[in-house]
């Protein structure tokens, strides 16, 4: 354990020295407050749209850092050849890929940490309160959802040749599941025979994200979800993000180290 | 690495921050007097998806309204009204409506409808989606005490993106006058008749606020006389003419005029709404009994 | 006076607590027959895909190499000979088409005792975003060492391969040398048994090599076992018990370099030169 908290470590050392998470944040921050800035009608008290933006930034945001910060992982051990060294190291390969995805997933969420807290400013700045309740929810699921985005963008990583077009497939998914994945179901009963079977595999099979967004709630005050709900979510991501680990291990374990 | 991802990602995000931009930037920079190339500009640069946002703006507006609970393209094939909705749903849920006389209207079917239209999420299919709808708002329901200003900002942003959108300044001002802000909806108003002069559905709502809301029926009278005008100019000549707009227009001309005592006035008018009404029995009934009362002489009205 | 710092670093870690593994028994004078076998291949032979279609190239052809305990090992050949391959064998990297290999008497096909091995790779471009401690601190962690020894050790490097200054520093900031010598640190850092250096000296300064020439004595001085690859013949030839030279992935010689030197009477250039087929050089 402590070999994959070691190697979780540099991950998130890597997070915090490189520039991108600071784009993101500053460009998120600097949209809220322009948004912010404007007062529609003379009504300085209206917020919901404020929170809005800010909540769907934070989304894209956390998805971006997420999907890029994983894709790039494996990948770019291979090409500066730190892998060599590291596997000479008392480390497993199942270690490699539980130590990336730990790093990757506690660095999302530092970053999804700090956004949130911008987003709590920015709402308890307009609107004086704070469902509490609610936002540690919306946080936590979100941060849980990040779990199999992570998982996914690492076993994406050991399929797909350059990390480029693993970031682009992961997000396109990831974003396909959050659109889509609430109404595959409906889809596939409105298709004729074969197709419906396979729209409604698919609807079985892909994780769905979509729970975990719950930004609805949070923007409209609406009473929180019951906390049984939040663990059965929090456990379907946990079996799903194993699944897609197990996946990765199995991958990388008969991979060539040489490209 | 992943540069060249990261690179385009970035650059999608400033994209949309220079298209908030723009459009937060846009009416400032008209009022500079180059409304005509900012505009072009605008046209040029985003073309048809600018009335795609506005759009999409407007329904989030209706969205906020239910407080997220709101079917999907998934769940509108249900509802074949879509997002003329929220220009019906005004006129359905506001109880406290001062407009006492719309034939036309059947208050309590259009309401029904509207129910049935939202209670678009049937028995769940799977244990997917129950357990899904935990997640999500699955109640019914609208705003109230003050918060609808929460939809007022998604209004104006699809106004800034689609002037010409005329649904936009009667629904915005609609809650502006509930929410008793008359100024605003006055100035919204006229912001949305410049970009649409000929539109007598602003002229109707603008009519309404003067008469209803700032007490004024000589200016209501004025431009709802006006909305008249255009109409005709715009719609008579049509197979398929708007006469649920005329039918409101005349009605309240003529709830108008028997207030102020011109009951000839309001016959005529009456008598132009009977050729636009869905139910011109109710509107013959009323010019009946306003004839009876001009006959009997009482020319003021009763208060 | 780098000489003495040396010796003294080197014997500070050999002293270190209990990661300190049992050295080996014997006494450290050069390859007897007899001695403890730490490293051994047995008909190695390695086929990569080609590239292009669905040829195959073989780097290394039936290697058989021993190496005992408290040995320096020089493994010399031309570029291409397969010096990297049998080291990526050996370190479980590449799997061997045919034949094993041995570290410790275990098949490298198990999961080995690598915490006996340090192994330091050729080209290898480490996380430029961490410094040179944090980097050392980082595959400390992986030993498991504590954070006490491990902060005692780093020192100790830093200054044996004098990154000193530069400790703070990201690695992107490293010149190619400096790299090198962090590799160097690295592969110290859990004092192992046996060494493993893809040609250590490769991007470093005359003086660098000499350094690194210190080292290597002194490891064997500690009784480790040293098995390195290098194209500077000469400073092979100086710290070397044993030599094997391999061109086109066979073994072409396997000696002690005393040996050799006796037996062709030529320096070891002049002998990797005929070995590898460059003849007439030689006799001319
Ligand atoms: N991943 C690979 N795929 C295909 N062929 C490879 C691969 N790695 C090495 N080779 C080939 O195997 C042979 C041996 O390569 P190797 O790297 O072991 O040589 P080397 O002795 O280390 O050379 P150098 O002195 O240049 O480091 C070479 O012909 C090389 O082209
Ligand atoms: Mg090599």
């Amino acid at each position: 354990m402590n070999t994959v908290w070691a190697l979780a470590g540099v991950v998130i050392k890597e997070l915090y020295r490189r520039k991108d998470f600071y784009v993101l944040f500053v460009l998120t921050a600097v949209m809220t407050l322009l948004m912010g800035s404007i007062t529609f009608f003379n009504d300085p008290r209206i917020a919901s749209y404020l929170k809005d933006i800010c909540l769907l930034l934070i989304w894209i945001s956390a998805l971006v850092i997420a999907i890029t910060t994983t894709a790039r992982q494996i990948p770019a051990e291979r090409e500066n050849r730190t892998i060599f060294p590291l596997l000479a190291k008392p480390v497993t390969r199942g270690q490699v890929v539980a130590g990336k995805f730990l790093g990757c997933w506690l660095a999302s969420g530092i970053a999804l940490g700090v956004f949130y807290l911008f987003f709590g400013v920015v709402s308890a700045s307009r609107e004086h309160d704070l469902a509490v309740i609610q936002y540690l929810q919306a946080l936590w699921l979100h941060w849980v959802m990040l779990a199999i985005v992570v998982g996914l963008a690492l076993l994406g990583s050991l399929v797909f040749a350059a990390p480029s077009s693993n970031a682009t497939i992961c997000f396109i998914v990831v974003l396909g599941i959050l659109l889509l994945g609430r109404h595959l179901n409906q889809v596939a009963l409105q298709q004729p025979e074969p197709l419906r079977t396979v729209v409604y595999s698919i609807y079985f099979l892909i994780p769905h994200l979509e729970w975990y967004d719950i930004r609805d709630l949070l923007l409209y005050d609406h009473p929180g979800l019951r906390w049984t709900d939040c663990l059965l979510a929090t456990l379907y991501a946990g079996v799903y993000t194993a699944m897609l680990l197990l996946g990765a291990w199995l991958l990388f374990r008969r991979k060539p180290l040489h490209a | 690495m992943n540069r060249p991802v990261r690179h385009s990602l970035l650059l999608l995000l400033l994209a949309s921050a220079c298209f908030t931009l723009a459009t937060l930037l846009q009416p400032r920079v008209a009022t500079w007097g180059q409304r005509h190339a900012a505009d072009s500009l605008m046209k040029v640069v985003l073309g048809d998806g600018r009335r795609l946002f506005a759009n999409h703006f407007f329904v989030q507006a209706d969205v906020t309204f239910h407080s997220g609970y709101y079917p999907s393209i998934f769940d509108r094939d249900q509802a074949p009204k879509g997002t003329r909705h929220l220009t019906a749903s005004p006129e359905d849920h506001a109880e406290h409506d001062p407009d006492p006389a719309s034939p036309g209207r059947e208050k309590d079917e259009d309401h029904s409808g509207h129910a049935c239209e939202m209670s678009f999420l049937g028995p769940p299919r799977d244990w997917i989606e129950a357990f899904g709808r935990r997640f999500m708002v699955t109640e019914h329901t609208h705003l109230k005490g003050g918060k609808e200003r929460e939809m007022l900002p998604w209004l104006k942003i699809s106004a800034e993106l689609d002037p010409q959108r005329v649904e936009t300044y009667t629904v915005a001002s609609y809650w502006l006058r509930n929410l008793g802000k008359f100024q605003e909806a006055e100035r919204f108003l006229r912001e949305g008749l410049r970009n649409n002069p000929k539109s007598y559905e602003i002229l109707f709502e603008l009519g309404r606020l003067y008469n209803e809301n700032l007490q004024d029926p000589n200016r209501a009278r004025n431009v709802w006389e006006l909305g008249v005008r255009c109409w005709d100019e715009r719609e008579s000549k049509k197979d398929k003419p708007d006469l649920l707009a005329l039918d409101e227009l005349t009605v309240h001309l003529a709830d108008l005029e028997e207030k102020a005592g011109n009951l000839a006035r309001a016959i005529e008018w009456l008598q132009r709404a009977l050729r636009a009404s869905p139910r011109p029995e109710a509107v013959q009934e009323r010019i009946e009994d306003l004839q009876r009362r001009l006959a009997a002489g009482g020319s003021r009205p009763s208060p | 006076m780098w000489q003495r710092l040396c010796l003294c670093q080197v014997k500070g870690f050999v002293l270190a607590g209990r990661w300190q593994y049992a050295a080996p028994q014997n006494n450290t004078e050069s390859g007897s027959k007899n001695m403890e076998v730490i490293l051994e291949t047995r008909d190695l032979r390695v086929e990569y895909r080609a590239q292009n279609g669905q040829g195959k190239k073989v780097a290394v052809k039936g290697l058989n190499l021993k190496v005992h305990a408290g040995e320096v090992f020089g493994f010399l050949g031309p570029n291409g000979a397969g010096k990297t391959t049998t080291m990526n064998v050996l370190l479980g990297f590449v799997h061997a088409t045919a034949g094993d290999a041995y570290l410790f008497g275990v098949s490298v096909r198990e999961p080995i005792a690598r915490q006996r091995i340090g192994y330091l790779p050729e080209l290898t471009y480490y996380y430029k975003f961490l410094t040179a401690e944090e980097l050392l601190r980082f595959y400390a962690r992986l030993f498991g060492i504590p954070r006490a020894e491990a902060d005692r050790r780093i020192d100790q490097l830093l200054r044996l391969v004098e990154l000193e200054a530069a400790r703070k520093r990201p690695i992107k900031t490293y010149s190619k040398g400096m790299q090198q010598r962090v590799g160097l640190a690295q592969a110290l850092i859990n004092d192992p048994d046996l060494l493993i250096l893809d040609e250590p000296t490769s991007g470093l300064d005359p003086l660098g090599r000499m350094k690194v020439r210190e080292i290597i004595q002194r490891l064997k001085n500690e009784g480790k076992t040293v098995f390195f690859s290098s194209h500077e013949l000469g400073e092979v030839e100086t710290v070397c018990d044993r030599v094997a030279i391999i061109n086109q992935g066979e073994l072409k010689v396997e000696d002690r370099v005393s040996a050799l030197v006796e037996k062709h009477q030529a320096n070891l250039e002049q002998i990797f030169l005929s070995l590898i087929g460059y003849q007439a050089e030689v006799t001319a």
